[in-house]
């Protein structure tokens, strides 16, 4: 069984900082999303995230998220994420998901809360910053 | 002066004459800025920027700047992906180049962004029904759609697009204006207008 190396990426001015850690389950995304190829950008890390939770690389698992601004395909990615999250959870991995904004930034706390709704086994948590 | 050094003085001043005009006609009309011709991505984060740094200053409501940018994004996103008139080279890296144009502008305190491009006659087709919908809609109403959307595998060719339509309605403050053009038995020319 093959742990998958970490995946991190330094936020650029379309994409996202990245933190992948699969061996110690902790993700991270923080910044701002609207990349030129959002499957090109979001493909590997989805993969890395499906191989990880089916190969229970860590006992836990956090994911924080943390934007700014995202455009319509990364809400799509982030979706199909938060679907391997969720599956994850109804198997019996342990997974919390922290759903970071700023707490005047009524749009991603929109996207929170619609986000939270597909959440029923992961502990999915909202998390205004000041 | 020799002749050709009056010709070419004459010439200069009319130039400038129809530029000026050009460019008065376009303040008139509040555009911040207008571009025609090939788009890129490359395009769409230069002018994006630009768009940011100036709205920053005429607004300082945040929301509001992040509305237009969002809206702009998209718009051109879809320039980008769905414009018939393309080229595209499989160098390294990609060449994708999709003809439209992305006009910004503000008219009595509010924003608006247009972006108009050709596409197929059966693409209008199927456009025209999604944004009539997308018309009907509140706000309630559209984001339950773009939950509803997220959720759903895309659409076969639709590069993730009506998800794209949703979020323009989403931060409009009011349903999306949309026309069309007829160009030939196989393509239109398709215009969105949504105002912020």
């Amino acid at each position: 069984m093959a742990v998958v190396e970490t995946i991190e990426h330094k936020a650029t001015d379309r994409t996202p900082a990245v933190v992948f850690d699969f061996a110690a389950g902790q993700y991270r995304l923080s910044g701002e999303s609207y990349p030129e190829d959002a499957a090109n950008f979001y493909g590997p890390l989805t993969q890395g995230l499906r191989q990880a939770i089916e190969d229970r690389a860590s006992d836990e698992v956090e994911f924080t998220v943390e934007m700014i601004y995202f455009n319509s395909s990364t809400a799509k990615a982030l979706m199909n994420m938060f679907q391997i999250l969720e599956e994850g959870a109804e198997s019996g991995l342990k997974v919390r998901i922290n759903w970071c904004y700023h707490d005047d930034d009524e749009t991603m706390e929109e996207f929170g809360e619609d986000f939270s709704e597909d959440f029923e086994h992961a502990d999915y948590r909202m998390c205004p910053l000041t | 002066m020799t002749d050709a050094a009056e010709a070419r003085t004459e010439s200069s001043a009319l130039i400038a004459e129809e530029v000026l005009g050009f460019q008065r006609n376009m303040t008139r009309r509040g555009i911040i800025f207008s571009f025609t011709g090939y788009i890129s991505e490359g395009i769409l984060k230069a002018l994006g920027d630009a768009l940011r740094q100036k709205i920053r200053l005429e607004s300082t409501d945040t929301k509001t700047v992040n509305r237009v940018f969002s809206v702009f994004v998209e718009q051109v996103q879809n320039v980008i992906r769905y414009s018939a008139e393309r080229i595209e080279h499989d160098a390294e890296p990609p060449v994708e180049l999709s003809s439209g144009m992305i006009t910004v502008g503000s008219e009595n305190g509010r924003f608006f962004v247009i972006c108009g491009n050709v596409i197929g006659r059966k693409d209008a087709d199927t456009l025209a029904v999604r944004l009539r919908e997308l018309a009907g809609m509140d706000s309630d109403e559209l984001r339950r759609f773009y939950k509803e959307k997220l959720r759903e595998p895309p659409d076969e060719g639709s590069k993730g697009g009506s998800i794209g339509l949703i979020e323009i309605a989403r931060r409009a403050s009011e349903p999306i204006q949309f026309d069309f053009q007829h160009l030939s038995d196989a393509q239109s020319y398709f215009v969105l207008k949504a105002y912020i």
